[in-house]
């Protein structure tokens, strides 16, 4: 110990310690419980969220019946780097269900010209790309990044780690996407996400629809839309929205099933202007998981040792794959 | 188990109050900490808590064997192999896809077709300071510097949660000792051990977290995309990332261990002070370069021989201690460069007379161009963000919360008494109570800064 005794400093025992480490808890406890059970509802299922939402629960119940909560809050909110993303417009609004009892409308936006034998419209310069989504798609959009910023493109990376369509708890990306294009005005999105979904959402009439029933496809095919045309900006923009690689766990492989299923409807009404590359043919065929495949002629591992991602290899490949699609629609 | 999460903040304290409990009767307090330890460990990956038993088998095995032998050919050659197997668990976990892939690309340019099986095989986190500590562990109990250790020692050792993960790398004839007896509840240094969690925490979240995300993440990512003005300014931003990010890393690892009795080795002293390669590398990462220089440099004959052989055990040295931080090039390139820095420091003493702060301007920048090797994902990426400070533009990332990061990151290491030291000893001075409370309100402030995605993973856990 003899590195950290200082001369006139308190001689402390155990007992200090356990004193400091209990004041500490409680404070946090009385002043931020509720960010205890938030961080436990974000967690993944298992025995580490049922401790923290065992502790995080009467932690939330204790700070809500005092006054502390709020004024931490209020005193510390503008540290956080968030994107402040209040207000209505999120999914669990109404409208965000997009029902209705009219049938539909098809609008010429449902058809790409090269299903009508239509003369592909004249390619736009291409200013900003904005690549977004979950954990996918990192490094994905790197890659993205590095062929288009030599050629003076505008490449905005926006991640959100742990983030889900069917998990708006953590961010609403209802609300998120459209505060992307209000920030960046990209003429191209690329869409990159699904790794965390298979929450249970609230249906009509706010009933819980778990994963992964057609109901529940419905609910998340609904929220695709939505951001589709959020990103889609009227026909302004160009989205390429990229389904996901099976995964090697079997009931992850059924939610991504669902979720790419998903996204192909969603994107039904506005092929003209959203292209979904489908990444199933290419890094899983069949629907059949692999670590490896042959990428410019040599055998190549493609995945992340999780089984879900895709390794560096592997989002290279398939930013080429996106800027193949980009290259038809815009030159830079 | 991050440190800084949820999760850990519910452990510790009851892992804190349920280990002084028992401190007085080691025959609980020892399961009960190796427990700890292993769940701490498997909420990372409960597979690789078979590996940690392995290795702790392994070496507390090896260690038995040449406890035993009197002979010491038959020591050494004991020795020998339990550092072989603890560097073949390292090699194949850590090595083996990035040998594959090299080999591979080896073969394809030369258009033979035969690569290596390719396997998926995921990294344990902490193997490169867990393999290291017990070959420190083998090879002292072969040397005669400690006596072999019973398995439950051992295991607490090797598996110990506060530097499980990554380190500061504790040797064993530091470690073991303070397990022969309890520790002793009536001095244990809690105001340094808070002062150095809040500190650690502070350093990680709000100073490193902060510049990876702002500045040195997009221009390391995409670097054509920046001008020369942003492109430097990365680049001391990586500097005073990494020390925040590994050095809070260490503080909180310390200060943890101290609330626990124990007393681990200072892992980094001012690095951004030094005045030459060989200087930083006493300052910087500190368990680490002594571990390369009892375990490596001074086994392959030190400045024992001639300058040349000299020379070489420092490249050897270096470029080892470079692959250690990871399977790729880039690392190979930096452990490279730090290796000639010290040949050259070297073949330079006593010829070249220069003022300290000379000394200093040039170290420091010198470390600043390693850490570009070191933080580009690939050399193609070293070389086109280093092109790019022929770029001139604007600056776009220079604000006053960048600057003003990196300026107190790098500052204080400069003044002659630091004043975090001074605080230090101001803290020592008030109730545990009100410790408490100021680590609580440092810890509400910090987590206010923290983005809906959590708390990026430590750098040195992909070590």
């Amino acid at each position: 110990m003899e590195r950290f005794d200082r001369s006139g400093t308190r001689r402390f025992r155990a007992r200090d310690g356990l004193i400091a480490v209990t004041v500490a808890a409680i404070v946090l406890i009385v002043c931020s419980g509720a960010s205890i059970r938030k961080q436990g509802e974000e967690m993944a299922p298992g025995i580490g969220r049922d401790v923290v939402l065992a502790v995080g629960r009467p932690a939330a119940w204790i700070a809500g019946q005092l006054p502390l909560h709020s004024a931490v809050r209020t005193m510390t909110g503008w540290l956080s780097p968030d994107t402040n993303l209040g207000g209505p417009g999120g999914f669990t609004d109404a409208a965000a269900f997009g029902t209705g009892d009219a049938i539909p409308a098809v609008t010429p936006d449902a058809f790409q010209p090269s299903q009508i034998g239509a003369p592909p419209p004249p390619k736009r310069a291409l200013h900003t790309v904005l690549v977004t989504g979950d954990s996918m798609s990192e490094p994905l959009d790197l890659y993205v990044a590095q062929a288009l910023a030599p050629d003076g493109v505008k490449v905005i990376r926006d991640p959100h780690i742990g983030t889900g369509i069917s998990l708006s708890v953590l961010v609403d990306w209802s609300k998120l996407s459209t505060h992307q294009v209000r920030q960046y005005h990209p003429d191209a999105v690329v869409v990159f996400i699904g790794a965390n979904d298979g929450y249970a959402m609230p249906g009509l009439g706010g009933r819980s629809v778990g994963c992964c029933s057609a109901q529940w496809a419905a609910i998340y095919a609904a929220r695709v839309r939505r951001m589709m045309n959020t990103y889609r900006q009227e026909g302004v923009a160009r989205v390429y929205w990229l389904t996901l690689p099976t995964p090697r766990d079997g009931a992850r492989a059924k939610i991504s099933l669902v979720v790419n299923a998903a996204i192909e409807v969603a994107a039904e009404p506005w092929r003209d202007q959203i292209r979904v590359l489908d990444t199933v043919p290419v890094f899983t065929p069949g629907n059949r998981y692999r670590d490896s495949m042959t990428v410019n002629g040599q055998p190549t591992i493609v995945r992340q040792s999780d089984g879900i991602h895709l390794n560096n290899a592997g989002s290279a490949f398939a930013s080429k794959l996106v800027l193949g699609l980009i290259d038809q629609d815009f030159t830079h | 188990m991050l440190f800084p999460t949820v999760q850990f903040g519910i452990f510790f304290p009851i892992v804190l109050a349920i280990s002084w409990a028992l401190m007085a009767t080691p025959h609980l307090w020892k399961p009960f900490i190796l427990l700890a330890s292993y769940v701490f460990y498997a909420a990372a990956s409960p597979v690789f808590c078979l590996l940690l038993g392995g290795v702790t088998l392994w070496n507390y095995g090896a260690a038995r064997l040449i406890g035993g032998s009197a002979d010491d050919r038959t020591r050494r050659r004991i020795a020998a192999l339990a550092v072989s197997g603890n560097l073949l668990a390292l090699g194949a976990f850590k090595y083996y896809s990035f040998f594959a892939e090299s080999v591979a690309r080896s073969f394809h340019a030369l258009s033979l077709g035969v690569p290596l099986p390719l396997l998926t095989v995921a990294l344990p986190v902490g193997i490169s300071f867990f393999t290291f500590q017990a070959i420190s562990y083998t090879v002292d109990v072969r040397r005669g510097l400690i006596e072999p250790a019973t398995l439950i020692d051992v295991a607490i050792y090797l598996s110990f949660f506060p530097h499980l993960i990554a380190g500061p790398i504790v040797r064993a004839r530091e470690f073991l000792p303070q397990l022969k007896r309890p520790r002793d509840p009536r001095h244990v240094a809690v105001s340094s051990g808070l002062f150095l969690i809040g500190m650690g925490v502070v350093k990680k979240v709000v100073i490193a977290d902060y510049l990876g995300r702002t500045v040195v993440d997009p221009v390391f990512g995409v670097p054509q995309a920046y001008h020369a003005p942003d492109v430097l300014l990365a680049a001391y931003a990586y500097a005073a990332q990494i020390y925040c990010d590994f050095s809070g890393y260490t503080d909180i690892a310390i200060g943890l261990a101290l609330l626990l009795g124990f007393v681990f080795p200072q892992n980094f002293h001012s690095p951004y002070r030094a005045t030459g390669f060989r200087d930083f590398w006493r300052r910087w990462h500190m368990t680490l370069s002594r571990f390369l220089r009892d375990f490596l440099y001074i086994p392959l004959g030190g400045n024992r021989g001639s300058r040349l052989m000299t020379y070489r055990n420092l490249m050897l040295t270096m470029v080892l201690g470079g692959l250690w931080h990871g399977a790729a090039w880039t690392f190979v390139l930096w452990g490279t460069y730090n290796g000639l820095g010290l040949v050259l420091e070297h073949a330079l003493a006593g010829k070249l007379r220069t003022p300290t702060w000379l000394r200093w301007f040039v170290t420091f920048h010198l470390i600043v161009l390693g850490w570009v090797l070191f933080r580009a994902q690939q050399i193609g990426i070293a070389w086109s963000f280093l092109g790019r400070l022929g770029s001139f533009g604007a600056p776009t990332l220079w604000t006053a919360p960048v600057l003003g990061a990196i300026l107190i990151t790098i500052g204080p290491q400069l003044l002659p008494e630091r004043p975090i030291d001074r605080l230090q000893a101001w803290l020592g001075k008030l109730s545990p109570a009100v410790l408490g409370f100021a680590l609580s309100v440092v810890i509400l402030f910090v987590a206010a800064t923290v983005p809906s995605q959590g708390v990026a993973p430590f750098i040195y856990f992909r070590f």
